[in-house]
């Protein structure tokens, strides 16, 4: 061997690289991490702690600090590729300012909503904020009380907090954040399909032959599954890419149909293609006879602003805006067929030529289509009519649950489906897709949770955005926030949100890692552990369920938001929380705190710490006495298993890089709804929606609706938020890599050069963007990475300094509640 | 990590347009510490050297917002003791 070890280490990197991409080259060595230093540092398996595509990393522990990642050549998903966010995962937990203490507001001593933030103990912290609980509980009931979770939190902390807030406290306002992600996504697969999650899977990927980006920009916001489109594209060249946006930017490069259309209009086109698939006669009329039915939406719903906005008033079907009437074919055919080609390209302002190609990728009985979306859709204040419009093109021509015709509806959140969805922490859901509205729900989750009838609340609770609005309108007055930055996330935010922070009636907590601004806004902070230094389970886009060990204890005092909420329900009793009837029925429950009716219930604590392996700590069975998260996975899957969310054996979880369920008989499911594929498919079936009673997935006629504030004279120019490739949604934790802060240091305003110059704007000036609720300063951007049509611009929120929610509209999806983070008005102006 | 002077070497996969792909091979040639080590019509596999892993990163997310470049992703990396490398 003639080459140094230096050159020989450089060639088995490069081996391994190419093995990753699929490149064919010469074999030099074997993938083995570390170097030297694999002597020292221990290699553990974990999934990424930032998007919801679950790339699978290893994570190097060497004296009790993650010094290290890389990409887990044996994940399905990334294959050993990692992403540029990814790579920097090992200094996420190590910023300067980690919170290692609780922090109360006092003054002289005491508590005080004007103190300032005071380092006290977690006996102290838990004693007021029990004494604010039950105080609050006391005067207002259950619904004054409130929790805002995400799709950040392990499925395990997500499913704790939907059984302390539902079972222990008796309050339905539980909401992740996710609302603001992916509601409009979850009710319309709800809607169309009976079940929520998508049928297919990242498989999809390789299988394909036109790809629909409808919103997305995959290129920065899911790079690895970005990186097996492009290789899908780049070596089929009969594959084509549609990327469809309200400006251009780096997904496009790669487009062959590149459409830029003007904001809201997408569901015009949407039924543009309809109508091209159904007048030259591509509608496939066996799977539409045999597996769909047709309905029609109520129309002229609102955009779930307050009750008493004028646009509230004035929408005629707001009331009734979920509500479905049936219709048939013909009726649905007569519906679309005013979406003519010349109407849809003069609303829109696309080219007719590209739409024409766009529709023909669908309606083209050869080609199979993947389409994808994230936030263009959900975030829409006809956001669950645009996910159910995409779901009638795949419908109407058959092109769904086999490889490579796949509608994909993709997710920001590590676990927003196995967290915010699965285990039920909206507001009106119990695990596994049941809704706290239907009785039998109820009762079969009081039965697995362990817990008297009656004790869950049959009303849905106050959604994320009304949360805050109820608690500006002190109507919720204890509010408990984990695991997100609502201050810098929610719309609207300098009059909705931050007042209901501040108002004297209410006690704020936030449990978080880093000092953001939501957690500067609170009465109590409670330092919270992050990712690996806690055992989890999350849940990615794929429905693939993927769990990790405890790598490393967090910092000073810091607790997993599990320990948190398991350790603050010791302070209460069931005869302070439960109504005296309930008691009266159940004697057996009376006098005992909601830790031992929640979790020390026979199944949470049924396992035995010995079963934790010896190498790996865990901070919450040190606690508690008992192997908490096989615990409380072992009662979670009893909802899912036999109902079609069948999980593995909890053990198989920890040897494997996550299994797709349902998993039966060992065997994960990539594809739902088709025989042969889905194992809850009965043989002669051929396909079965069955999460309908009917088996039959819905067509839904919905027409286009306008946006609920739109450039005028005054504020003349469209905003648009989102995000970049270097910074995960708030950046609470990018911002804190010095890496990534460095390049891209500040939030910007993306725009046109001939905007700016029509205003006296040059490249770089500094700006307000103002809108009539709010403002920020920035610098103007009209050569950057997003390119942007006249009339609209750009702003990504990731900035602390800079938030841009101050200038958005609270106006939401009136099905799914979800906010609209896409569409306001604003002018520009130089300072 | 380590106190001693280590050199992190680390390989990455540059997805590329195919009609950009000399463009981008160029400009890879010019940064310092790059060597290409395999190139086919639109991935380049390139590895990298540098004092430690955040000088790495760093490159990798310019590289990454390069025009033509439509992904850049790390895919190993080793960190060495600079006595044990010879090179």
């Amino acid at each position: 061997m003639s080459l140094s070890r230096r050159e020989l280490l450089k060639a088995q990197a490069a081996a391994v690289a190419a093995a990753a991409a699929g490149m064919t080259v010469p074999a030099v060595a074997q993938p083995v991490a570390g170097g030297v230093g694999s002597l020292e540092i221990k290699w553990s398996k974990a999934p990424c702690r930032f998007c919801g595509t679950g790339c699978g990393v290893m994570v190097g522990v060497k004296e009790g600090k993650v010094v290290a990642t890389h990409g887990d050549t044996l994940a399905e998903v990334n294959r050993g590729l990692n992403c540029i966010k990814g790579y920097f995962l090992s200094k996420i937990m190590y910023g300067g300012d980690r919170l290692t203490t609780p922090l109360l507001r006092k003054k002289g001593g005491v508590f005080d909503k004007s103190g300032e933030l005071t380092p006290v103990s977690w006996d102290e912290a838990f004693d007021v904020m029990a004494a604010r609980a039950k105080a609050v509980l006391k005067e207002n009931g259950p619904t004054a009380i409130g929790m805002l979770g995400s799709g950040q939190w392990t499925a395990y902390e997500g499913y704790a907090a939907t059984k302390l807030m539902r079972a222990g406290f008796r309050s339905n306002n539980l909401d992740p954040n996710a609302r603001h992600c992916m509601a409009s996504a979850a009710y319309a697969f709800m809607r169309t399909f009976g079940m929520d999650e998508p049928m297919g899977c990242y498989d999809d990927f390789e299988a394909a032959d036109a790809f629909v980006l409808w919103g997305s920009n995959m290129a920065e916001m899911h790079p690895i599954l970005w990186t097996r489109l492009t290789d899908r594209r780049l070596s089929h060249p009969h594959v084509k890419v549609a990327v469809l946006s309200t400006f251009t930017h780096r997904s496009s490069d790669l487009a062959d149909i590149p459409i830029v259309f003007k904001p809201g209009t997408d569901l015009a086109i949407l039924n543009y293609i309809a109508n091209h698939i159904i007048s030259t006669g591509r509608a496939n009329q066996d799977f539409v006879k045999n597996h769909t039915a047709f309905v029609k939406g109520t129309v002229d719903i609102g955009y779930g602003l307050r009750p008493d906005h004028p646009l509230e008033v004035k929408a005629k079907g707001a009331a009734t805006a979920g509500a479905t009437q049936p219709i048939d074919f013909d009726a649905y055919a007569a519906f679309v067929k005013d979406y003519t080609l010349e109407k849809v390209s003069e609303l829109t302002g696309v080219e007719r030529g590209f739409l024409q190609e766009l529709a023909e990728l669908y309606a083209d009985p050869k080609r199979k289509v993947m389409s994808l979306w994230t936030m263009g859709f959900n975030q829409h204040v006809r956001g669950v009519w645009a996910n159910q419009l995409v779901y009638n093109l795949h419908l109407l021509t058959g092109k769904i649950s086999e490889p490579g015709n796949s509608p994909f509806s993709l997710t920001g959140q590590p676990s927003a489906c196995g967290t915010a969805r699965e285990v039920g922490t909206f507001a009106h859901r119990l695990p596994a897709d049941m809704t706290v509205t239907n009785p039998e729900h109820r009762k079969r989750t009081e039965e697995i949770w362990r817990v008297p009838h009656g004790i869950i609340p049959d009303k849905p609770g106050y959604h994320a955005v009304e949360q805050d609005r109820m608690l500006r309108d002190g109507k919720l007055n204890f509010y408990w926030i984990q695991v997100n930055n609502n201050l810098q996330a929610a719309p609207n935010s300098s009059r909705e949100t931050y007042p209901g922070y501040r108002n004297p009636d209410n006690f704020i907590v936030v449990s978080d890692a880093y000092p953001t601004v939501t957690a500067m806004a609170a009465d109590l902070v409670l330092p919270a552990a992050m990712w690996v230094e806690k055992e989890g389970m999350y849940g990615n886009a794929e429905r693939r369920t993927h769990v990790w060990r405890q790598l490393v204890n967090a910092p000073g005092d810091a607790r997993s938001d599990l320990w948190q909420m398991m350790e603050f329900s010791k302070r209460f009793t069931t005869d302070e929380v439960w109504p005296a009837q309930v008691l009266a029925d159940n004697p057996n429950y009376r006098g005992r705190t909601l830790f031992d009716a929640l979790f020390r219930n026979g199944m949470v604590d049924k396992f035995a710490t010995t079963e934790i392996p010896v190498e790996y700590e865990n901070s919450e069975a040190k606690a508690f006495g008992f192997y908490v998260q096989k615990g409380l996975f072992e009662e979670y899957a009893e909802f899912g298993r036999g109902h079609g969310h069948d999980l593995a054996p909890f053990d198989t979880y920890h040897e494997v890089r996550g299994l797709r369920w349902p998993v039966v008989n060992g065997k994960e499911t990539k594809w739902r709804y088709r025989e042969g594929l889905d194992p809850y498919v009965k043989p002669g079936k051929g396909i079965d929606f069955y999460g309908q009673p009917d088996g039959r997935a819905r067509i839904i006629a919905v027409p286009y609706e306008p946006p609920a504030e739109s450039p005028d004279k005054e504020y003349d120019i469209w905003l648009v938020t989102g995000r970049v490739l270097e910074h995960w949604h708030s950046g609470s934790m990018t911002m804190r890599v010095p890496e990534l802060y460095k390049a891209f240091p500040g939030a910007r305003v993306f725009m046109h050069a001939e905007d700016a110059r029509s205003r006296g704007i040059n490249q770089g000036a500094e700006v307000r963007v103002v809108s009539r609720r709010g403002e920020i300063r920035t610098r103007v951007d009209t050569k950057g990475r997003n390119r942007m049509p006249r009339g609209v611009v750009f702003v990504p929120w990731f900035d602390a300094s800079q938030l841009i929610n101050k200038a958005t509209l609270d106006a939401t999806d009136p099905i799914s509640k979800q906010a609209d983070f896409k569409k306001c008005a604003v002018k520009i102006i130089l300072v | 990590m380590t106190e001693e002077a280590t050199i992190h070497i680390s390989s990455a996969v540059v997805s590329v347009l195919p009609d950009r792909r000399d463009e981008v091979l160029r400009m890879l040639a010019a940064l310092p510490d790059v060597e290409v080590h395999h190139a086919d019509a639109s991935k380049i596999v390139i590895v990298m050297e540098a004092a430690d892993s955040g000088i790495l990163g760093g490159r990798l997310a310019e590289i990454a917002c390069w025009q033509g470049v439509l992904s850049a992703n790390m895919v190993f990396e080793q960190v060495e003791r600079l006595a044990g490398t010879g090179g």
